[in-house]
């Protein structure tokens, strides 16, 4: 019976958004802006296929990507919608004002837009003594990002999964708004998701929920159940209050919440890194909260047009001081503070220093002059003050109109800078970002890892197989927009393996605890011959930058090899094998002398197959040479299942 | 290993060698490779970190940095750091209370040349016998 009613509903639903999308048109046709009507179906069709990706996918984190770009879709559509109601209300507004007799204030001067970039987004985050050590080999983890708007412009950062072991979520991405007016604010929403890894989210029944809520443990449970009830599926987890204008047909899968948002105007805008108060939405009860400590910090650039475009340009006749003679003939382009009075128009383009520069800033006096002996046309007057003395030019056009466009063009760039404030006293750097940056991300993300399953043979072609397939599955994931921050690796030619460049850091960026410090260990892999060990090498949480040079020297992680080391670790304690650089253990070792580098626990184990001198072999022989202690069965037992579900106990880091 | 009267005194004796532990200077000049100075070691622990599974720790909630591993003929070894040493300082800065990537940064800041540490180790006896179960 709720099933019949559900299916009522959707069909309802349905209709109602075929009226909405038929209003919408109306509404375009109208104002005969078909821009942001094809906007509008592009993100229909996005939306689309998001949900139907949402529904064919089976892995958690590419179902984590495609509820984000449902999210972002969903609040894309809205905005839009929202900004084409305001553009026909305006219009309504002005043919009311056009047909009432008193006329409506006169055009006011528009300052011009300008370019708004925001940049290293860093969120700082709390986690309390207790938490990190609760739960061990549950490892709770939350899919994090956050969605920048600017009118109705919106963009997503990429996603970042987010654990214990990080104490600052940190978003790479530079986002550009173009054209954004001097009174903008930047709305800055952060959405989270908990990623649990032990259940897949599927149309599983209620009874089947709760059979499994009570074997999977109480925590766990209680998650599962709320993710699969459906009044917990809203259609809009953004917190609009639009349902109706936008239904959809209730997708299964992780949902996104807002965790915490902030509004960044002009006065926030500042050529350095700031930080900002965020407004938490949520507490520790919801499944997805992660600590945040409150703040978040970025760098907040913007580049006006005044100050990056030509503004005016003219020929023009320059006369300095009072000397009544000395008039020059220029040509002077008014860009950002400065007029710069080059001797031919030709060297604009030729990039040649101008004849000299008059600087127009907030302390320069114009005025225009009426009369001229030698000049019938009227003469402006640029005053500036340069280090104690008045300094004065007087410009002459050829015409009175062109004068006038002239005192035009200047009073515009004063109220430009008046509104853009701090904006215009120095010039800010906004870096564009590439298309596809290829930043070196950390396998924090966890899907490469997991899912990579490598038979026994340890044969590093399969790897490079497998990489290939992998990519080629993402080509889809890729087309919505997204792609997961490793693939980028692809696309760098593999240089030496060995000298990984440190990422181009910002001075704020987080520290990431213990997974950077791999990069240091790679180097340290000076006098191994790599070529003739290809097993043995694996600097764990690096792997993706290993990868870079996936031919011979490191190998990622198998599944197969996951059975192993936990029995390993279970021979061994807590995760922390050292066997293999004890020398003295076995003469095998010389081949591949102590320049291994087991950065965690999981390479000892690798180099421990090489320890057994076959190098195809994956026996996991810890026999001699161990030196520690081996715990009694049962906490054995107890160390396998942790190890089996969080495999990252206790970091090492090679210096 | 508990005392049992009439047994020989020596068992006390080694008991009360093992649980004296020794503070050590080492100098170790990092070694350049390529664009990257090492020192040959890692470390382990942190406050960051899980103490309970630190294998050379006496105490298992003890949060400091431990040398997990020394690079064999590396700097640490020539300068004399041994395995299961805990940290406690690095030129002056303090290891005991540190996260784990802040002692990694401490030990690889790029304009030193030299570190100075100040490690406690466990007297020899209690390391062969650790070694040794």
């Amino acid at each position: 019976m709720p099933m019949n009613r559900y299916a009522d509903m959707e069909d309802k639903l349905r209709i109602l958004e075929d009226l909405n999308m038929m209003y919408i048109r109306q509404i375009a046709l109208s104002l005969q802006d078909s821009n942001i009507q094809k906007k509008i179906d592009h993100e229909i069709r996005m939306r689309d296929g998001a949900c139907k990706l949402l529904a064919a996918c089976s892995q958690r984190d590419q179902a984590l990507e495609a509820s984000k770009s449902l999210l972002t879709c969903n609040i894309r559509i809205m905005a839009y919608m929202s900004e084409l109601q305001r553009m026909k209300e305006a219009q309504v507004m002005q043919r009311v004002a056009l047909r009432s007799s008193d006329a409506g204030p006169t055009d006011d001067r528009l300052p011009c837009k300008g370019k708004v970039a925001i940049s290293d987004l860093r969120i700082p985050l709390m986690w309390k003594d207790t938490e990190y050590f609760k739960n061990k080999g549950e490892l709770h983890r939350c899919a994090v990002f956050c969605l920048l708007q600017v009118g109705a412009e919106i963009h997503d950062t990429d996603m970042v999964i987010v654990d214990r072991t990080l104490t600052d979520i940190c978003f790479d991405n530079t986002i550009v708004f173009s054209e954004a007016s001097p009174g903008f604010e930047l709305r800055v929403e952060m959405y989270s998701c908990c990623s649990e890894e032990d259940y897949s989210t599927g149309s599983t029944s209620r009874k089947l929920a709760s059979k499994l809520s009570s074997s999977l443990g109480r925590s766990a449970g209680k998650k599962l159940r709320v993710a699969m009830d459906p009044g917990a599926c809203s259609p809009i987890s953004n917190g609009g209050g639009a349902t109706l204008l936008l239904p959809l047909p209730t997708v299964v899968g992780p949902k996104y919440h807002l965790l915490a948002h902030t509004t960044l105007s002009l006065s926030h805008v500042q050529d350095s890194f700031r930080t900002h108060d965020l407004s938490i939405s949520g507490n520790e009860e919801c499944s997805h909260w992660v600590p945040l400590y409150g703040n978040v910090c970025c760098r907040l650039a913007a580049q006006p047009h005044c100050m990056t475009q030509q503004m005016m340009s003219g020929c023009l006749k320059v006369k300095f001081g009072g000397d009544p003679q000395s008039w020059t003939n220029v040509y002077g382009v008014l860009k950002g503070t400065n007029l710069f009075c080059y001797h031919r128009q030709e060297d604009v383009e030729a990039n040649i220093e101008p004849a000299f520069t008059i600087s127009i800033n907030k302390k320069t006096r114009i005025r225009a002059s009426e009369k001229d002996r030698h000049n019938k046309a009227q003469s402006i007057c640029i005053s500036n003050h340069y280090g104690g003395e008045e300094v004065t030019h007087t410009l002459s056009a050829d015409s009175r109109e062109d004068t006038h466009r002239w005192m035009e063009a200047f009073w515009q760039q004063f109220y430009d800078m008046s509104q853009w404030k701090q904006c215009c006293d120095d010039l800010m750097k906004i870096e564009l970002p590439s298309p596809r940056k290829p930043t070196l991300v950390t396998s924090k993300q966890g899907s490469l890892y997991h899912e990579m399953v490598i038979d026994t043979s340890d044969d590093i072609s399969t790897v490079t197989d497998i990489l290939a397939r992998r990519m080629e599955e993402l080509e889809l994931r890729s087309q919505l927009g997204t792609s997961p921050p490793w693939m980028s690796l692809f696309e760098e030619s593999p240089g030496c393996p060995r000298t990984h460049n440190r990422l181009p850091h910002s001075p704020l960026r987080c520290p990431r605890p213990g997974l950077l410090s791999s990069e240091a260990s790679l180097t340290s892999d000076s006098d191994s011959p790599c070529s003739t060990s290809p097993c043995s090498r694996y600097s764990g949480w690096a792997e993706p930058l290993s990868l870079s040079s996936p031919s011979s020297h490191f190998r990622p992680r198998t599944l197969s090899l996951d059975a192993k080391l936990s029995t390993l670790r279970g021979r061994g304690y807590g995760g922390v094998l050292q066997c293999s650089c004890q020398p003295p253990s076995s003469s095998s070792l010389a081949p591949i002398p102590a320049q291994c580098v087991p950065q965690a626990t999981l390479s000892c184990s690798s180099s421990t197959s090489s320890n057994s001198s076959s190098e195809g072999s994956h026996s996991p022989e810890l026999s001699d040479g161990t030196p520690f202690s081996r715990p009694s069965s049962a906490r054995q037992s107890l160390r396998n299942l942790r190890a089996k579900l969080d495999p990252r106990n206790w970091l090492q880091s090679q210096v | 290993m508990s005392f049992i009267p009439g047994q020989p005194v020596t068992a006390v004796v080694l008991h009360f060698q093992l649980s004296c532990a020794l503070q050590q200077r080492i100098e170790i000049c990092k070694l350049r490779q390529g664009e990257h100075l090492i020192l040959g070691f890692s470390i382990g622990g942190g406050i960051d970190q899980d103490p309970g599974q630190n294998p050379f720790s006496e105490d298992k909630s003890d949060k400091g940095i431990y040398v997990t591993r020394v690079t064999p003929g590396g700097p640490a070894e020539v300068a004399g750091l041994m395995m299961g040493d805990k940290v406690m300082q690095v030129n002056g800065w303090d290891m005991t209370m540190v996260t784990h990537d802040q002692a990694r940064k401490r030990l690889t800041k790029k304009n030193e040349d030299i570190v100075r540490l100040l490690v406690t180790r466990k007297s020899l006896e209690q390391a062969v016998r650790h070694s040794m179960m």
